[in-house]
């Protein structure tokens, strides 16, 4: 479904991703681990066309992205939920959800739907639908952010650590919704720090260090990998 | 008492024309983070708009309004894509260069075609309305009234449309206007397009009851930044309070005190203001 070829990408002289190879499949949960300045981020923004790749091709159901304007990518089905969620604080958490269904704003029974069916994922955002989204728990600002990104109708959707900054039962929430968002048949690429967590939900796993790929496996591998366990479990 | 009143019909028509031109300033400002000093400009370009299709093509003062309002959002948009567009990468100041050269460039056009002359634009609201002894010229209470009736349209095109909600989107987080697939050019055409059209009527609004000369920008532009500043960058409620707060300065300071500091007025209030709060009386994104 995605896959990534020998991608580079660099912030002036800095060379942050380092011919990147990877794939998604159709209806997977991949994880990617890595530390703070792996690269996690710059490798979903290159997808998402948010920064150019200087190098290599990104494909997504064997169309380039790479080229492509963020709307455009958007459009075809590649939706990110980036670190520190960016919602527009003082629109609504309604409103919020409602600009994530701005590429498919013809067709408002669709988004009706959808939007019931995020409310379902979400049932709390109910009762703050028209709270502002700056107003709320940095969890349920979570919640709105993915919300947000499910009313976008991913085929893939990235989420670029969902759960930064939350409390451990908020986290364990968090990634139930996940695997339950995979199991309902959106294919979910997650980059997090929070390893054993992330793996517990995973069909497999990339680890990222300094930009560049340096392992990769399955859930099973990943969980018994010593050194996975050293570097990213503490256990 | 009458005087007084008379006062306050000045204070608001000068408020309601500046809040006019902030909004379009701090609506680009806001958004696209771009201080459009050509600003002032557009609005100068909008005034000899109507004068040219009234004076010239002999259309009505309504048709002229429209007309000239419609120009000058092409204007400003054609700003936009030949001039800003091509310079989002580059540091700031590049915009700020390029404004002023934009405005330069459209004073000796607009001085090449019709000089330096000043001009006189007329309306057919001459007359003077009188309440019971509460007189009031029919221009300025068109121009109260006019203002009032687009900022509501404003507010409802923010508030209701979805164009409206994307422009307050990229003005509140760009990134996640970015990431719901908004098209970030849209939304700036748009931008410049709407502050084309409230300079152009604003413009249009008061020439009755002002002159009409190439140079006719520079002051309104400067108030308009106080303006902006004291509302705060990038707010709209901002702009419109610091207009009126402009505006009634302006007519008491100018009856009260002298007219010949009229224009000092708006200055020394702004380092009033900011001195007390330096963020401005509306913090940004206070939509
Ligand atoms: N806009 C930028 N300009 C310059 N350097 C950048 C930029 N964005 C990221 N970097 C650098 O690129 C490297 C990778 O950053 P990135 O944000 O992709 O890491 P990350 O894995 O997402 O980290 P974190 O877990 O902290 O979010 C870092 O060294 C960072 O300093
Ligand atoms: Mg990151």
């Amino acid at each position: 479904m995605l896959q990534l070829k020998n991608v580079d990408v660099c912030y002036g002289s800095f060379k942050a991703l380092n011919n990147i190879s990877m794939t998604v499949d159709t209806g997977e949960l991949v994880v990617l681990l890595g530390a703070n300045g792996a690269g996690k981020s710059s490798l979903f923004n290159a997808i998402s066309g948010l920064n150019k790749p200087s190098a290599g091709d990104v494909e997504f159901e064997d169309r380039r992205l790479n080229g492509l304007k963020p709307n455009a990518i958007v459009s075809g089905g590649v939706v990110q939920c980036a670190e520190g969620r960016k919602l527009f604080p003082h629109m609504s958490v309604l409103q919020n959800l409602m600009l994530g269904a701005y590429v498919h704003r013809r067709d408002r029974a669709g988004n009706k739907q959808r939007l019931n069916e995020v409310l379902e994922l979400f049932p709390i955002l109910e009762d703050k639908a028209q709270q502002p989204a700056g107003s709320l728990s940095g969890g349920q600002q979570q919640m709105v952010a993915i919300g947000r990104a499910m009313m976008s109708r991913p085929r893939l959707l990235m989420l670029d650590e969902p759960s930064l900054g939350l409390a451990p039962l908020v986290v364990k929430q968090m990634f139930e919704i996940i695997k339950q968002i995979n199991s309902l048949g959106t294919t979910v690429l997650l980059a997090e720090q929070n390893a054993f967590a992330a793996l517990k939900i995973a069909d497999r796993a990339y680890v990222m260090e300094n930009g560049q790929l340096v392992m990769e496996g399955d859930q099973e591998t990943m969980l018994g990998n010593e050194q996975v366990r050293r570097a990213y479990i503490g256990a | 008492m009458n005087l007084f009143f008379q006062q306050i019909i000045n204070g608001l028509t000068l408020g309601s024309i500046y809040g006019l031109v902030a909004l379009g300033l701090t609506l680009v400002y806001g958004i696209l983070h771009i201080p459009n000093f050509a600003h002032g400009a557009l609005y100068m370009v909008g005034a000899f708009m109507s004068y040219f299709l009234m004076m010239d093509l002999g259309v009505h003062y309504w048709v002229a309004m429209a007309g000239s309002a419609a120009i000058v959002a092409i204007l400003a948009v054609l700003c936009e894509r030949l001039v800003f567009h091509p310079l989002r990468n580059s540091p700031p100041i590049h915009d700020k260069i390029a404004a002023i050269g934009i405005l330069l460039f459209l004073e000796a056009l607009v001085q090449m075609f019709w000089g330096a002359d000043f001009r006189r634009l007329s309306s057919p609201f001459t007359g003077i309305l009188n309440f019971d002894g509460l007189i009031i010229p029919e221009q300025r209470l068109l121009i109260i009234v006019g203002a009032f009736v687009l900022v509501a349209a404003l507010q409802l095109f923010l508030r209701k449309t979805m164009i409206g909600a994307t422009i307050i989107a990229m003005a509140q987080s760009r990134d996640g206007a970015f990431l719901v697939g908004i098209d970030a050019n849209r939304v700036a055409m748009m931008t410049f397009a709407i502050s084309g059209v409230l300079a152009a009527i604003a413009a249009t609004l008061y020439a009755p009851i002002n002159l009409v000369y190439p140079a006719m920008g520079h002051l309104v532009i400067m108030k308009a930044f106080v303006i902006i500043i004291l509302g705060g960058m990038g707010s709209i409620p901002g702009a419109i309070a610091g207009g009126m707060i402009i505006g009634f300065a302006e007519a008491f300071g100018g009856f009260y005190i002298s007219t010949a500091y009229k224009d000092i007025i708006a200055f020394g209030l702004l380092v009033v203001i900011l001195s007390v709060r330096p963020q401005g009386l509306f913090a940004k994104g206070a939509h």
